[in-house]
C-alpha cells in the first residue's frame, strides 16, 4: 500500500497540494514508485506563476520522463532547491523533503475540485 | 554456454584511462610560433603514449567489447547482421578517398558506384528515386517528412500534423517534430497491428503523413495495408515507410508496391554496412516519382550523352540534411553487400532471417503475446524483469535483446536473430533465455558477473554526471 | 525468383532448416511469410549475384575511373595523414562489429573509448561537456542552433552566420531550423575575418546565436573572438564557434574566447578523405548539459565498487523523449570518433601542435611562391591562415582551375577570379610541383 496522507489533495496525475496559505506541492508515493529512482527534478523559478493544470515542471528517472502538473494556480514564492542535489528525497519522502514547490493559491476554491485522500486512493488501487 | 570475458584490473580499476597511463602538457605559442601569441592557445595537455602502448590499450579496450564477431546479438528492431570482411577492403580503395568539391568528370567512379545503389535500392524499395544524403535512419526520416513537407507546400497545402503509431521508433516522433509537426499518437489495436478505425477517425485536412513501420516493431505485418493507404492517401496525407524491419520482406514486399510514397533505408541493419559501436550508418531516402523534384541535392544521374555520370540538384529541392554527401564509406560497403548477394541472396537472406525469429521463438519458455511474427518477436519476460532477465543473460554467452521496448508488450524483450546465426547458435540463444527463465529473481538482480564489469549503477551515471576525466579529478 | 544460391552469410545446412521447418510446423519458409497476395511482389530486382573475387575486381575497376589528381582541396574536408594504428586498431571486429552500448556491462571497452574522446574534447575546447559524436560540422552547427532555442528562446529568434560559409553548412542549419521561429541572417566579412563593427550593428536582444568559424572557411585565422563572445553575451545571445580538431590545438582556446557551444569538424582526424563524410564535433557549457543532443558517456561504479562506463542522461534521446527530445539522432559516428581518438592519443600533445603549425606555416609559404607568380594573388585576404587562403587570378579561375585538373592537381573556385588552395601534411610534398603546375598553366 501507497502512503497517501489524509490531509492532502491529489490531481489524477498524481501530484498532491496542502490546503495551506502558502501550498506546498509534490508527488504522490505512488508516482515516485512508478518512476523508480529520480534523477532529476526541473522545477519553476520563484515568482512564477502557474496555472491550474498546466506543466510547472519535469521529473526524470533513467528511463522516463514525466511531465508535473500545477494542482492549483497561483504565484511560486518557495522552490525545493535541495532536490536539485538530492532528487533521491522525492523517492525517499515524497510528502516531506521531497516536496517541489510552494505556492501561493489564487484562488482557495480549486482545492475543492481536487481529489480527496480517499478518492486519490481508490484511483490507485 | 558460459562466457567469460576479458577484465583488466589495475589498483582497483578496469583498464586505466589514457591519461592515467600518462599525458603532458605542451605550451603553444611563443618564439618558433608562426602566429602571435594573442591568436594562440596557452598549452595543450594531451595523453602522450607511445605507439606499443596504444596498440595495447585500444586491443585491451577491444576484448571488453562485445560484437557480432563475439556471438549471438539478437537485439530487436537492429538487425545485427554479419559484416562481410571483403567490403572493408572495397571501402578503403585509395581511389575513392576523395574529396566532395572534386569535379564530376574526375569523379566518375565514385559516382557510378553511388548511381548503382541508387538503382539498387530504388528497385528494392519499388521507389522510383532515391538520395544517398543521410547519414542516418533518423536523418533519412528527416529528409522523407521535409520532402513531404515541401510537396504539400508546393500544392499550397497546409498540413501540420503526422500520425505515427504508439508503437513506432522514438525517432519517428522527434524526427516529425525536428521538420515542425505536431505528432499525432495512434493507439495498436488489440491484434497489436494499427488500429485502422482509430486512423480512420485521425485523419483529416490536418495529416500530412502517417509514419510507419512494417512488419511493426513485434514483427507483424500490416494486413491491412492497402486500406490504411486508402485512407491516408484519400485524405490528401502521404505514406512514410520507416525502413527498419526491411530486412523482413526482401524479395516478396515492396514498400512502393504497398502504397508508400517515401521510404528510408537503414543500409547498416538490411545492408549489412557494421554499426561501429553507434555509427556510422546511413539512411537513403527513396520517393514515387511525384515527390522526386523535392529529394535533397544534389543528386547523381546518368548524363543525357549516355555515358559517365552527373551531379544535379532536383528542381524543387529540400536542399541539404548533410553537409557533404553523406556517409561515403558505408554507401559503398552497402552497395558491395547487395552486389554479392543479389537476387538470390537476397531473398534467401529474409527468408531465414524470418525463419531464424520463428524457430528461436519456438523454442524460448517465454510467451509471445504477438503473432505470427517475421523476423523478430517481442517475448515477455512475465513476472521478471525484462532488464534482470537480460543481464543474466550476458553471463550465459550471447548479448541479449533490445528490452522493455515497444511498451505494447509487458516487459518485453523484442529478439531479432537475423539470418546469420545457425541452428547451433540458435538453441544456444534459446538455452540462455531458458536458463534466465528459471534463474530466481536475486540470481537474476546480482547478474552479469561474467562480464567485465558487474551490474552498473545507471542512477548514480545520471545524478552526479561524470562526462570526462577532467570531472574524476578529486572524485575518488 | 529461383533461389539458386543464397546468401552467403546464412550458413543453413540443408538438414538444419529442414529441422527448424519442422520445429516450427511449417513447410517451407514462405509460409511465414504473413503477406497478403494485394501487395506480394514476384518480380525480380534483376542484381545478379557475385562472387567475391569478382566483385571486388568489378569494384576496383569501377573506382578505377576516378581520375588521379593530387588534391589541395579543404573547405571543410581535410584530408591528414592518417597512421596505420588506426585503421588497425579501428577494425578490430570487436569495436566495427558492435552495437550502441545499451548493455553497459558488455561493452565497457567501446564506452571507455568514447569517454576518453569526449576528454580530449574537453581539454581541447576548454568547455566542460563534449558528446560523443553529430554526423558532420554541418549537422552539429545546425543542433547548437536548436539548442539555442531551447536555452534562449524567450529572448530571441535570430542566429547570424557569417557572409563566408560552406553553401552545405548553410542549407543543413535552414533544414533544421525550418519546425522552429529561428530565422538565419548573414552578416559580412571584412577582408576575410569577422566584420565586428558590423556584427555590433547587427545583434541585438532578438538574437539567439551568433556563429563564427576559427579558422574561416576561407582558412583565414579571426583576430576577434573574445569581442565576438561579448557581444553575444551582452545580448544574452549563445556564441557559437565551428573549428576543427587540429585548429583546436594551435588557435585561441573556445573558452578563453566565451564560447557557448563549439562545433565542427573532428574527423580531420581519422579519417581519410572520404568523400565528404565526417565526424561532428559538439561541446558545451555545464549549464546546457541538459539539452545536449546525441550520446554521452558517463563514469558510474559497478557492483564490485570500480570505476564503470555508461550512457548516461538517456532521457534527453528520442527513444525516451519522443517528440521532444532534443534530437532526433540515434545512429550517430560512434566509430569514427574511436578513430579520431586513436588518432589523437597518437600524435599526442607534440605532435599534434606541430601538425597544427604546420598548417599555418605550410599555407604561408605556399601563398608566397603562388604570390609570386605573374597573374597571381596570394592570399587573397591579408590575414594569417590556417592549410588554406584564396588565391586572385587575372584569368577566370575556372579556366584554370581545369587547366591544373588535366595536369593532375585539384583545387577550389570560389569566385569569378578566386581559387582556393588547401594544404596539409597530406599533400605537402607535392608543393614544389603545384607551383610548376600555376606556372605552366598560366
Amino acid at each position: 500500500m501507497f502512503e497517501v496522507p489524509d490531509d492532502l489533495r491529489y490531481m489524477e496525475s498524481h501530484e498532491w497540494t496542502s490546503t495551506d496559505d502558502v501550498a506546498r506541492i509534490g508527488i504522490t508515493d505512488f508516482a515516485q514508485d512508478e518512476l523508480g529512482d529520480v534523477v532529476f527534478v526541473e522545477l519553476p523559478d520563484e515568482g512564477s506563476e502557474l496555472t491550474k493544470g498546466d506543466e510547472f515542471g519535469v521529473v526524470e528517472s533513467i528511463k522516463a520522463v514525466s511531465d508535473l502538473y500545477a494542482p492549483i494556480s497561483g504565484t511560486v514564492v518557495g522552490v525545493n532547491e535541495a532536490l536539485f542535489d538530492q532528487p533521491e528525497l522525492v523517492n525517499d519522502d515524497p510528502y516531506a523533503e521531497g516536496w517541489m514547490l510552494e505556492v501561493e493559491p489564487a484562488d482557495d476554491g480549486e482545492f475543492d475540485e481536487l481529489l480527496t485522500a480517499e478518492e486519490y486512493r481508490e484511483q490507485t488501487e | 554456454m558460459i562466457h567469460d570475458q576479458a577484465r583488466y584490473v589495475e589498483n582497483g580499476q578496469y583498464e586505466p584511462l589514457l591519461s592515467e597511463k600518462g599525458t603532458s602538457e605542451v605550451d603553444v605559442g611563443g618564439d618558433d610560433s608562426p602566429l602571435p601569441d594573442d591568436l594562440t592557445r596557452d598549452s595543450v595537455e594531451l595523453p602522450a603514449l607511445s605507439e606499443p602502448e596504444l596498440a595495447r590499450h585500444y586491443t585491451r579496450l577491444s576484448q571488453m567489447n562485445w560484437s557480432i564477431d563475439s556471438g549471438p546479438y539478437p537485439l530487436g528492431s537492429c538487425t545485427m547482421k554479419y559484416n562481410p570482411k571483403f567490403t572493408e577492403e572495397v571501402a578503403a580503395d585509395p581511389k575513392g578517398a576523395v574529396h566532395p568539391d572534386r569535379s564530376a568528370r574526375s569523379v566518375q567512379g565514385s559516382l557510378g558506384l553511388l548511381h548503382g545503389l541508387q538503382e539498387y535500392l530504388a528497385r528494392i524499395g519499388g521507389m522510383d528515386a532515391v538520395t544517398l544524403q543521410p547519414p542516418a535512419g533518423a536523418a533519412g526520416e528527416f529528409a522523407g517528412i521535409l520532402v513531404a513537407k515541401a510537396y504539400h507546400e508546393a500544392n499550397g497545402e497546409d498540413r501540420d500534423e503526422v500520425i505515427i503509431p504508439a508503437s513506432a521508433h522514438g525517432t519517428n516522433f522527434a524526427s516529425a517534430a525536428m521538420a515542425g509537426y505536431d505528432v499525432v499518437e495512434l493507439p495498436s489495436a488489440e491484434d497489436g497491428r494499427v488500429d485502422v478505425e482509430a486512423l480512420e477517425a485521425a485523419v483529416g485536412d490536418d495529416t500530412a503523413a502517417l509514419m510507419l513501420t512494417n512488419p511493426n516493431t513485434v514483427g507483424l505485418f500490416e494486413r491491412d495495408i492497402e486500406r490504411i493507404a486508402e485512407t491516408v492517401h484519400d485524405a490528401g496525407g502521404l505514406l512514410y515507410y520507416d525502413g527498419a524491419n526491411l530486412n523482413a520482406l526482401l524479395g516478396r514486399a515492396r514498400p512502393g508496391d504497398m502504397g508508400f510514397d517515401i521510404m528510408h533505408y537503414n543500409v547498416h541493419k538490411t545492408f549489412a554496412t557494421p554499426h561501429g559501436g553507434g555509427g556510422p550508418g546511413a539512411g537513403p531516402v527513396g520517393v514515387v516519382d511525384e515527390l522526386a523534384e523535392f529529394l535533397p541535392a544534389p543528386r547523381v544521374r546518368e548524363r543525357s550523352s549516355g555515358s559517365g555520370y552527373e551531379l544535379f540538384d532536383p528542381e524543387r529541392s529540400v536542399g541539404k540534411v548533410h553537409g557533404f554527401q553523406g556517409n561515403w564509406l558505408v554507401l559503398v560497403k552497402a552497395y558491395a553487400y547487395i552486389a554479392r548477394l543479389g537476387d538470390e541472396g537476397l531473398l534467401d537472406a529474409s527468408a531465414k532471417a524470418v525463419l531464424n525469429a520463428n524457430y528461436l521463438g519456438s523454442q524460448v519458455e517465454f510467451d509471445i503475446p504477438y503473432g505470427p511474427f517475421h523476423h523478430e518477436f517481442a517475448a515477455t519476460a512475465g513476472e521478471k524483469d525484462a532488464a534482470d532477465v537480460a543481464k543474466r543473460m550476458l553471463d550465459y554467452g550471447v548479448h541479449p535483446p533490445t528490452t522493455k521496448w515497444p511498451e505494447m508488450v509487458p516487459e518485453a524483450m523484442l529478439t531479432e536473430p537475423t539470418e546469420i546465426e545457425t541452428k547451433k547458435s540458435l538453441d544456444d540463444l534459446a538455452a540462455a533465455f531458458n536458463a534466465a527463465a528459471g534463474d530466481d529473481e536475486e540470481t537474476l538482480a546480482d547478474a552479469p558477473s561474467r562480464t567485465t564489469a558487474r551490474r552498473i549503477d545507471q542512477v548514480s551515471a545520471a545524478r552526479n554526471p561524470r562526462l570526462s576525466w577532467q570531472a574524476l579529478d578529486g572524485d575518488e | 525468383m529461383t533461389r539458386e544460391r543464397g546468401s552467403p552469410y546464412a550458413p543453413h545446412a540443408e538438414g538444419e532448416t529442414a529441422a527448424m521447418l519442422d520445429a516450427v510446423g511449417v513447410d517451407d519458409e514462405e509460409a511465414l511469410f504473413d503477406i497478403p497476395e494485394g501487395v506480394r511482389f514476384d518480380g525480380e530486382f534483376g542484381i545478379e549475384p557475385r562472387s567475391e573475387q569478382a566483385l571486388r575486381r568489378e569494384l576496383t575497376a569501377l573506382l578505377g575511373r576516378n581520375d588521379d589528381l593530387t588534391e589541395f582541396m579543404g573547405r571543410g574536408h581535410y584530408d591528414h595523414y592518417v597512421p596505420s594504428i588506426v585503421d588497425n586498431l579501428s577494425q578490430r571486429a570487436e569495436f566495427l562489429t558492435s552495437y550502441t552500448q545499451y548493455q553497459p556491462e558488455i561493452t565497457q571497452g567501446f564506452l571507455q573509448a568514447l569517454f576518453e574522446y569526449q576528454s580530449m574534447l574537453v581539454e581541447l575546447t576548454g568547455l566542460p561537456v563534449a558528446n560523443c559524436s553529430m554526423y558532420d560540422s554541418a549537422t552539429a552547427l545546425a543542433e547548437a542552433a536548436r539548442l539555442a532555442d531551447r536555452v534562449r528562446q524567450a529572448s530571441g529568434t535570430r542566429v547570424f552566420v557569417p557572409e563566408f560559409l560552406r553553401s552545405g553548412k548553410r542549407g543543413v542549419l535552414d533544414n533544421y531550423l525550418a519546425g522552429t521561429e529561428m530565422t538565419v541572417e548573414t552578416y559580412p566579412m571584412d577582408d576575410g575575418n569577422v566584420d565586428v563593427e558590423a556584427l555590433a550593428e547587427l545583434v541585438d536582444d532578438e538574437t539567439a546565436m551568433v556563429y563564427a568559424e576559427n579558422p574561416t572557411v576561407r582558412g583565414s585565422i579571426e583576430e576577434r573572438l573574445a569581442e565576438i563572445g561579448e557581444l553575444a553575451s551582452e545580448n544574452d545571445a549563445l556564441f557559437c564557434l565551428g573549428t576543427d580538431l587540429v585548429a583546436l590545438a594551435l588557435l585561441e582556446e573556445p573558452a578563453s574566447v566565451g564560447a557557448d557551444v563549439v562545433v565542427g569538424e573532428a574527423g580531420v582526424l581519422g579519417l581519410p578523405n572520404a568523400y565528404g563524410m565526417g565526424l561532428g564535433l559538439f561541446a558545451t557549457r555545464e549549464e546546457y548539459l541538459r539539452q545536449v543532443p546525441g550520446r554521452l558517456v558517463g563514469v558510474s561504479e559497478d557492483a564490485a565498487d570500480r570505476r564503470a562506463y555508461t550512457l548516461t542522461l538517456q532521457t534527453r534521446e528520442q527513444h525516451i523523449r519522443r517528440e521532444r527530445a532534443t534530437s532526433n539522432i540515434c545512429t550517430n559516428q560512434a566509430w569514427v570518433a574511436l578513430r579520431a581518438a586513436i588518432h589523437l592519443a597518437w600524435l599526442g600533445p607534440s605532435e599534434l601542435v606541430d601538425l597544427a603549425e604546420d598548417c599555418v606555416r605550410d599555407a604561408a609559404a605556399l601563398a608566397e611562391r603562388l604570390d609570386a607568380l605573374v597573374g597571381l594573388k596570394a592570399p587573397v585576404h591579408d590575414r594569417h591562415h590556417f592549410r588554406e587562403f584564396v588565391v586572385r587570378c587575372d584569368q577566370p579561375a575556372a579556366a584554370i582551375a581545369g587547366d591544373l585538373e588535366t595536369e593532375g592537381y585539384a583545387v577550389h573556385v570560389v569566385g569569378e577570379h578566386l581559387l582556393q588552395v588547401c594544404i596539409t601534411d597530406a599533400n605537402a610534398h607535392k608543393a614544389d610541383e603545384l607551383v610548376a603546375a600555376f606556372e605552366g598553366v598560366l
